[in-house]
């Protein structure tokens, strides 16, 4: 039977490190919030270049403040197991009673917070500098469709994070690998249908990607050009949470069993 | 460490796929945008300035992270630190490396710009004296401004990834990489004058495109190949003397703060 | 009294990195009591840390069967992992960011203990081990020996039934190894039917705190008892400490008939060498030995038997 209490305090404990941590780093502040900023502003600046309609500024800005999360999930969540290992906290967590998803929701809920007031902090900034007009219809779902997708895409990131957890210096490369293309294929900086339909679909396997069309859809209406209609993205981004969750499960007490037979979580890889 | 990177998966990675798909985010922002490659112009002025631009931002972010690697993961920073090599020699080491490895990825860009995209570059007609000196000059201003960052970085905790994006994104923002300075407000277009990137990348379009005329786009039309040479040298000098002292600063404040054996991680 | 610890032939053998495979456990069997304060002792590489790991859920034994507190290690990790804790030396665990108290109360959190009574024992704790005024420091502004109290503490928070400490006062100053070792004695005392498992390179440590010591090399249990029976051990073989000026070959020493056990220190220009001996005539030989290979010889005396010489007796090299 599963011991809720201990699971939710495991989970707060975990959060608290990140939450407290990142405010109490006083850099964090100027280099996670300003300096992303420039590359948004550049983003915005080539497509006045361009000649683009204003709605593209808006899609920038809202594509830039979640690759706030993007990286959050890659290099907070999915590679943090390794470090954990090698900082010697690994067999300490795994040597302890609670669920070890615990622990990965618990960096996720303190990474979710650290990075949403980022991605806020950037949105604000953004709007403000560059005037960006939104039409926002439903605040409401847009929450919804916010959480939903930090859900599906910190759910993705646990998988990775289980995945990645003996693997070393070849996830530090993956997490590499996995960001101009995803900024690409998502849509980070246009409308994702703009690559067509069957790429945008394949592309949705990454929470952000619906994610994003979903919340630009419901901030700048039809100008946002969307994939499919808002509540069916929504959906899918649902069952794309659950899928997640569930095999971040399986493959943790897969991986915490590998390690134990393998001795690979009392060994470090130096 | 760097020598890792010569091994077939890391080449691919960080030599063909990041820089290939960095670059096709601009084409199809362009493309949609635009419909097609009508402007040659402004196309080669993106495709040219965002090349060459992958030596400041891998270099910048390599370099502060041989700083938070040494530091927290192989712990290594204090045994290299007390070394009779100087920590700032050995950081210039690790750049040049970085500089190295970053040379592939920008040749295979451009053969690609070539190849699929039209991009004007005629290596026939290559003004090489003009593109020699650029590059020799712009790296070297790449390399101390890396360097700098470095410094920097021992003050400052691992979750900081936001030093190395955003350094990198102030000069894509301010120096005319991937668009015309022109389009900036002018107080933005002042700060880009007084960054030696600005003129290192005009150097290195004219120098590979001279059937390109980006006088008109660029904003730097009215300064000739000797002007332009001249002001990327003097920028150069400027901020070889900033980073030198940043450096400097940053690793006796780092010393007298105790930061060198810092571990950040939470 | 049942047993807290049972290993029954247990081996583990790692993959060996390319040189073949490697066995950190060979056949290991023993019980460790509950209530018991048992002691491993053994030199680097004797697979003291591998069966530790096994003991804590965090590796699976290659054959063998381990029971802690009743419960397999491989099958019912659910009921053993809130029942015990681990301490390592030279591991600190947590976030360099994050205050000596957070720290202890972000572990007392992941076993579920409410705030309010993690507080209560790490303020207890805290002033037990005198770090009560570094409560509030950032763990990496904190020494080294403070960070090992930390650590203990850590442990001891979640008031674990079973308690492994692996070297815990690894590279520690004489003040802090003091305290540590007068908390430890304590508790096994105070807290009835609490069972603590120590490895330690330390022979004072090992004899003055356990009930029981068990001798381990090369993955192999040499012998386990208590430390005046395994010092009984040696009854029949007698310890000399001779001190002589340096000679050549001096190794070869260990190598006479009836030497036993052989330890030698170099203090300047003379050496101090523990020979253990079957019948206390082979010290004759000893002597002559020496003097045939030019030593002269500048003192002789018996010692009365030692856990070192336990040691040195079993494995036929001492720690160092």
């Amino acid at each position: 039977m599963i011991d809720w209490r201990l699971q939710c305090r495991a989970i707060y404990g975990r959060a608290y490190p990140r939450a407290i941590g990142a405010l109490r780093e006083p850099s964090w502040m100027f280099f996670d919030i300003f300096l992303p900023l420039l590359s948004i502003s550049a983003f915005i600046f080539y497509y006045r270049a361009l000649g683009a309609p204003a709605v593209y500024e808006g899609f920038v800005v809202i594509g830039g403040a979640m690759t706030a999360f993007w990286l959050s999930v890659m290099w907070g969540m999915a590679t943090q197991f390794y470090w954990e290992k090698e900082t010697g906290n690994l067999e300490l967590y795994m040597m302890a009673p609670m669920s070890k998803m615990s622990i990965l929701a618990g960096m996720a809920l303190g990474g979710m917070f650290l990075t949403s007031v980022r991605a806020i902090s950037t949105i604000v900034l953004g709007v403000i500098i560059f005037q960006v007009q939104m039409q926002l219809t439903s605040p409401l779902l847009l929450v919804f469709a916010f959480i939903i997708t930090l859900i599906a895409l910190y759910g993705m990131g646990m998988l990775f994070s289980s995945l990645y957890m003996f693997w070393g210096r070849g996830a530090w490369h993956l997490s590499n690998l996995m960001q101009e293309p995803i900024y690409l294929v998502s849509g980070f900086y246009f409308p994702v249908k703009q690559l067509g339909f069957y790429v945008a679909m394949a592309a949705s396997i990454i929470p952000i990607t619906l994610g994003l069309d979903s919340m630009r859809q419901i901030l700048f209406g039809a100008g946002a050009n969307g994939l499919l209609p808002v509540v069916e993205e929504i959906a899918i981004l649902c069952v794309v949470a659950v899928v997640f969750i569930i095999a971040a499960w399986y493959s943790l007490r897969h991986m915490e069993y590998l390690g134990k037979k393998e001795g690979r979580l009392v060994l470090r890889s130096q | 460490m760097e020598s890792n990177w010569t091994s077939p998966w890391l080449f691919l990675v960080y030599s063909v796929v990041k820089p290939i798909f960095g670059t096709l985010i601009l084409v199809f922002m362009y493309l949609i945008i635009l419909g097609g490659v009508q402007d040659q112009t402004l196309f080669s002025f993106m495709f040219i300035g965002n090349a060459f631009y992958m030596f400041v931002a891998q270099t910048m972010f390599g370099v502060a992270y041989v700083v938070q690697e040494d530091r927290e993961r192989f712990k290594t920073l204090k045994q290299v630190y007390i070394a009779p090599i100087s920590y700032f020699m050995y950081i210039v080491g690790r750049a040049i490396s970085k500089l190295a490895i970053t040379a592939l990825a920008v040749v295979i860009t451009l053969i690609f710009g070539v190849a699929f995209l039209n991009v004007g570059v005629d290596l026939g007609a290559t003004d090489w004296l003009l593109f020699g000196v650029g590059l020799f000059v712009g790296l070297l201003c790449v390399v101390v401004i890396g360097v700098a960052l470095a410094g920097i970085t021992f003050l400052t905790a691992r979750h900081s990834s936001g030093i190395n994006e955003g350094i990198a994104g102030l000069f894509y923002l301010f120096c005319g990489v991937v668009y015309p300075m022109t389009v900036l407000p002018s107080w933005g277009q002042t700060i880009g004058m007084a960054i030696p990137f600005t003129y290192w990348l005009e150097m290195m379009r004219r120098a590979l495109a001279p059937g390109t005329d980006f006088s008109a786009i660029s904003g730097l039309g009215g300064y000739s190949n000797l002007e332009i040479t001249a002001l990327l040298l003097a920028t150069t000098v400027v901020f070889l003397i900033i980073s030198v002292a940043i450096f400097r600063y940053a690793d006796h404040l780092a010393r007298k703060k105790g930061k060198l054996d810092m571990n950040s991680t939470y | 009294m049942s047993d807290a610890i049972e290993v029954k032939s247990v081996t583990r053998v790692f993959g060996g990195n390319g040189k073949g495979p490697a066995k950190a456990l060979d056949d290991v069997s023993l019980s460790v009591k509950e209530g018991e304060l048992f002691g491993l002792l053994g030199p680097n590489g004797a697979g003291k840390t591998t069966l530790i790991k096994i003991l804590a859920t965090l590796l699976l034994p290659s054959s063998g069967q381990v029971k802690v507190l009743g419960y397999d290690v491989e099958k019912e990790v659910d009921k053993i992992r809130p029942r015990i804790n681990m301490v390592s030396g030279g591991d600190v665990g947590g976030y360099g960011l994050l205050t000596v108290r957070e720290n202890l109360w972000m572990f007392s959190q992941f076993y579920g203990i409410p705030t309010k009574e993690a507080n209560e024992r790490i303020d207890h704790l805290l002033k037990l081990f005198a770090l009560d005024d570094k409560s509030n420091a950032k763990v990496r502004t904190i020494s080294t020996g403070q960070k090992q109290k930390m650590n203990v503490i850590r442990g001891f928070v979640t008031e674990p039934d079973v308690i492994y400490l692996d070297e815990p006062t690894l590279g520690l100053d004489v003040n802090a190894s003091f305290a540590i070792r007068t908390y430890l004695r304590k508790w096994v005392k105070e807290q009835k039917g609490k069972t603590m498992l120590l490895t330690t390179h330390y022979m004072v440590e090992a004899d003055e705190l356990c009930d029981r010591v068990a001798i381990i090399d090369k993955g192999k249990i040499l012998a386990c008892d208590t430390p005046i029976n395994l010092k009984r051990m040696l009854r029949r073989s007698s310890t000399f400490d001779v001190e002589t000026t340096i000679f050549p070959e001096i190794e070869s020493m260990g190598r006479l008939a009836g030497v036993e056990g052989f330890q030698v220190k170099q203090l300047g220009d003379k050496v101090v060498t523990r020979y253990v001996v079957e019948q206390e005539s082979v010290i004759a030989d000893v002597i002559s030995a020496i003097q045939s290979k030019g030593g002269k010889l500048t003192s002789l005396s018996k010692t009365e038997p030692t856990l070192e010489d336990v040691f040195i007796h079993l494995v036929g090299r001492g720690l160092e």
